[in-house]
């Protein structure tokens, strides 16, 4: 039953695991303190976050580096805004989001799947400045201010009704989407379709002599990680009440590959520790000094020259170690299922 | 029909003219990216920001007294150090840590951010703007172009050449176009690859630095100048094909131009979007660009 993925799954959870006890254990002192200020903060970080976790789907397990996923965010973000401005409908937002960033995510793949390498990174970066370009010079579109004066949304949850305005409420219910949208990458990364896909960044030469096809495989990486980070970014002008050009622009996409490396390639809960921390070390130094590029830059560096695995990856090896110890001792149910 | 003559002589010349100096200033920045990933696979997501501390680099000294003829030789030859320095203490490092490109991509993105916050913290988040050292304009065939942006095409054309007979025509050249196509071999035949390695990427940012300097005129000074100048250079590069020097000549005079004709046309903010889709498009069908790569002409 537990291969090497496995377990390597399971440890991702136990990070992820950790992440929500602390996120929700600062949402009982937020709400305790009546703090509003960090608790948006901590919303936006999640909302990034998602951004983050599109982007390792790609780096991490499919070996594809993307310099324009702030494409997928930004359409998101834009597409709900501009529902959410007409009709305030959190559902009808998120669909309306979720099948555009499907569709820009399959024509975006048709497009940079022609490409490997580093030339797949320089036509996702050129796609994003194209499309970032467009919105930016679009007077319907808002042009460069973006769009503003998007409502204080209700969520109709069943059987009760939350508000986006409600920020401890709020930020529980981005917790619950990103644990979510976590959940769904780390199972279809686990079946074995899921398992091409990771046999791309193995050996890309090898999946096709195994009779798979590379092309679909990373299509389907591809408009899989469009739709994560464009669902995240539907939930940007619900907490925000706007949306800017900037979104679109490779800052974001910068910002995000900043927060995956440090957080950890390749482990889906790093991206998400990535988004948290790196969030949260931007506001502190920007208390004390405008120049906090300079220490994220320094962070970044060191996380590529010293630590190439990224905080989560680096804690890794001990959660696995034990998880196999415990694996070990049960008696194993049924035959393993072979690695690919 | 004087009417046609007078759109070429007074509207059409002098914008292809300017786009001209936008050209050669974008080629000089362009050769330099495309020499470094030609022959160290590295693309070098920090050659903006060097750009930029040639430009505050020739602020700073002309501020201490230098003569600004002076500046344009100093310059290149003091950001010679900051090259070799960065190849060796910092990208050689990452070389065989796993995916080459990927790894020196983000370590040089790292490496702009700080360079950026440096300049910001040293010089002021101010917009500067240097003394023209030829001021005035000069009559080319009835039509009046700034004396400085004529000297500009023209050190660009000279600079560009030289660069081309370097790499191409001289011993030195044929030994980084060897470590380029076959390191081991050129090292086994006495190539010291490790000096071409950091000698190239020196290069390459001194003639950033250079451009840096030359533009400083035109163009005003300030820490995120190379943000979208960088932009237009990539496209150079990608359109030129990665890695060869006259890909990136042809493609940066061939892409301003459209810019420039183009912005006549449709409103000049619209002339980004269809260089960047005009790079989308190079990326799809060519994706090696319109020549080959350095060690391979």
């Amino acid at each position: 039953m537990h291969d090497r993925l496995d377990i390597s799954m399971r440890a991702n959870h136990v990070f992820f695991g950790i992440l929500v006890i602390v996120a929700l254990v600062f949402a009982a002192f937020a709400s305790f303190s009546g703090d509003v200020f960090y608790l948006r903060l901590a919303t936006e970080a999640l909302i990034l976050g998602g951004l983050a976790l599109s982007i390792d789907i790609l780096l991490g397990f499919t070996g594809l580096l993307s310099l324009g996923q702030a494409l997928y965010f930004g359409i998101g973000a834009y597409v709900s805004a501009l529902v959410l401005r007409e009709a305030p409908s959190f559902w009808l937002a998120m669909g309306a989001a979720g099948v555009s960033v499907l569709l820009a995510g399959i024509a975006g793949g048709l497009i940079a799947n022609r490409v490997r390498g580093v030339y797949f990174a320089l036509i996702t970066f050129g796609m994003a400045q194209v499309v970032a370009k467009v919105v930016y010079n679009s007077r319907e579109l808002g042009a460069s201010d973006g769009l503003i004066g998007i409502p204080v949304i209700e969520v109709p949850l069943g059987f009760i009704t939350l508000s986006a305005g409600d920020p401890l409420g709020f930020f529980l219910f981005t917790l619950v989407i990103i644990a979510l949208l976590y959940s769904v990458s780390a199972y279809l990364l686990g079946t074995p379709f899921g398992r091409i896909i990771i046999a791309l960044k193995a050996n890309e030469k090898r999946v096709p002599y195994l009779g798979y096809s590379t092309w679909a495989a990373r299509m389907a990486a591809y408009v899989l990680a469009a739709v994560i980070a464009g669902l995240a970014g539907a939930l940007y002008p619900m907490l925000r009440g706007f949306v800017s050009p900037e979104l679109l622009f490779f800052a974001t996409s910068g910002d995000a590959l900043i927060m995956v490396i440090v957080g950890g390639a390749g482990t889906l809960a790093g991206a998400i520790w990535g988004a948290v921390i790196l969030t949260m070390l931007k506001s502190v130094i920007g208390s004390w000094t405008e120049h906090h590029l300079i220490v994220i830059g320094l962070i970044f560096m060191s996380a590529i020259l010293f630590m190439p695995k990224g905080i989560v990856g680096m804690l890794k090896p001990f959660v696995e170690r034990n998880l196999l110890r415990n694996s070990a001792r049960q008696p194993k149910p049924e035959p393993e299922r072979t690695a690919l | 029909m004087p009417d046609l003559i007078s759109y070429l002589q007074f509207v059409l010349a002098p914008q292809m003219l300017n786009g001209l100096a936008l050209g050669v200033s974008v080629i000089l920045v362009a050769l330099g990216l495309t020499i470094i990933f030609g022959l160290l696979d590295v693309i070098n997501m920090s050659h903006g920001e060097f750009y930029a501390v040639g430009a505050f680099g020739a602020l700073a000294l002309s501020a201490l007294g230098f003569n600004y003829w002076v500046l344009i030789a100093l310059v290149p030859i003091l950001m010679i150090p900051i090259g070799v320095l960065t190849e060796r203490f910092l990208i050689r490092r990452v070389y065989d840590g796993g995916d080459r490109h990927v790894s020196t991509l983000l370590l040089t993105f790292g490496l702009g951010m700080i360079a950026e916050d440096l300049l910001k913290i040293v010089f002021g988040p101010n917009t500067h703007r240097p003394e023209n050292p030829l001021p005035g304009a000069t009559e080319v065939l009835g039509v009046f172009i700034p004396t400085y942006r004529l000297f500009l095409i023209a050190i660009g054309a000279v600079v560009i050449v030289a660069v081309a007979l370097v790499v191409y025509r001289t011993r030195l050249g044929a030994m980084v176009r060897a470590a380029a196509f076959d390191r081991n071999m050129a090292a086994s035949l006495g190539v010291r690859v490790g000096w071409v390695y950091s000698g190239a990427f020196a290069f390459g940012v001194a003639l950033a630095g250079l451009a840096g300097v030359l533009l400083a005129p035109i163009y005003s000074v300030f820490p995120t100048m190379g943000h979208d100048f960088i932009l237009m250079a990539f496209t150079v590069v990608i359109v030129g094909g990665m890695g060869s020097i006259w890909g990136a000549v042809i493609a940066g005079v061939v892409l301003t131009q459209v810019q420039a004709i183009s912005s006549l046309i449709i409103s000049p903010v619209w002339a980004d979007p269809i260089v960047f889709g005009v790079m989308v498009l190079v990326l799809m069908f060519r994706p090696q660009g319109i020549f080959g790569r350095i060690g391979h002409a």
